[in-house]
């Protein structure tokens, strides 16, 4: 019995799931973005591995997950650049008490 | 089968760690999780023969993103509550972990120097070099990414440039407005 792309699959399933549980449950905005860090990890888990398994692909996979990690690094620095000047005007970290542009 | 061994211990970490991070209380440490996860990632790119992407893996994702998100949890740490007290009492842990975070930066740009590196010491090397074929090996150098990059994906790849540009003047914009209006 050898590793196969099922494998890998697998887990970058169960990694997304992890993120899509924690993006959902987390009332802190920095714990939402962090759970979405691990939502992009098991994308590029996927990416990866199919690369890997896949000859033909020629290396693309890989490509890919380096634009996916220099785009989550612009969107993490963003989403923590907001939620740091709203906490500076309105003294709030979590994402319900974020209402602002409610009314 | 050191490989099957390798992989469900890489899983395990990173599944334990991630739904940690995703469950725990205190955010801080839920971040300290998040590096963890994130470096099993990087381990998991190793096995897969994605040395250079374990690199970036760990400079740009545990370097930046973690140490950022760490900074705006203690800029805001009046309302996330629980004190954190910066102690020395994790002197040899944390020695350790910066230990094999180095270690993992140098086997991978070594492998990525060249598909017949020197000394492989790694764990994983011998798994990786065990079942994979040779055009998965040379896929993971940072030549054959690059010439991918500058070849067929250059206009994604200047774009991601501007998106860098912006995503750093919108950050400074966003966060640098609240101290002209204090003047």
């Amino acid at each position: 019995m050898t590793l196969t792309l099922t494998h890998y699959l697998v887990l970058a399933a169960l990694l997304f799931c992890l993120g899509v549980y924690g993006a959902i449950t987390r009332k802190n905005a920095i714990g939402i973005l962090m759970a979405l860090e691990l939502v992009f990890n098991a994308v590029n888990l996927t990416l990866v591995a199919a690369g890997r398994f896949r000859p033909q692909s020629d290396g693309v996979g890989q490509l890919f997950a380096l634009f996916v990690i220099a785009a989550a690094a612009a969107e993490s620095v963003l989403g923590l650049a907001i939620i740091l000047a709203i906490y500076r005007r309105r003294v709030v970290v979590n994402a319900d008490e974020m209402d602002l542009m409610k009314n | 089968m050191a490989e099957m061994i390798l992989f469900y211990a890489l899983a395990a970490l990173l599944l334990l760690s991630a739904g940690l991070v995703v469950t725990v209380r205190n955010i801080f440490h839920a971040a300290l999780y998040l590096a963890l996860a994130l470096f099993a990632v990087a381990a998991l790119y190793v096995m897969l023969g994605a040395y250079f992407l374990a690199a970036m893996q760990v400079l740009i994702y545990i370097g930046a993103v973690v140490v950022l998100a760490i900074f705006v949890i203690n800029l805001t740490r009046t309302v996330t509550g629980a004190p954190v007290t910066l102690t020395r009492r994790w002197v040899i842990p944390a020695a350790l972990v910066s230990a094999l975070t180095a270690s993992l930066i140098i086997v991978a740009l070594l492998k990525s120097a060249g598909p017949a590196g020197a000394a492989p010491d790694g764990a994983a090397d011998p798994a990786v070099q065990g079942s994979a074929a040779a055009n998965a090996a040379a896929q993971g150098t940072a030549a054959a990414l690059g010439r991918h990059l500058l070849g067929d994906f250059v206009l994604p790849f200047e774009l991601v440039s501007v998106l860098l540009l912006s995503a750093l003047i919108a950050a400074i914009v966003i966060v640098g407005k609240d101290r002209e209006e204090e003047k």
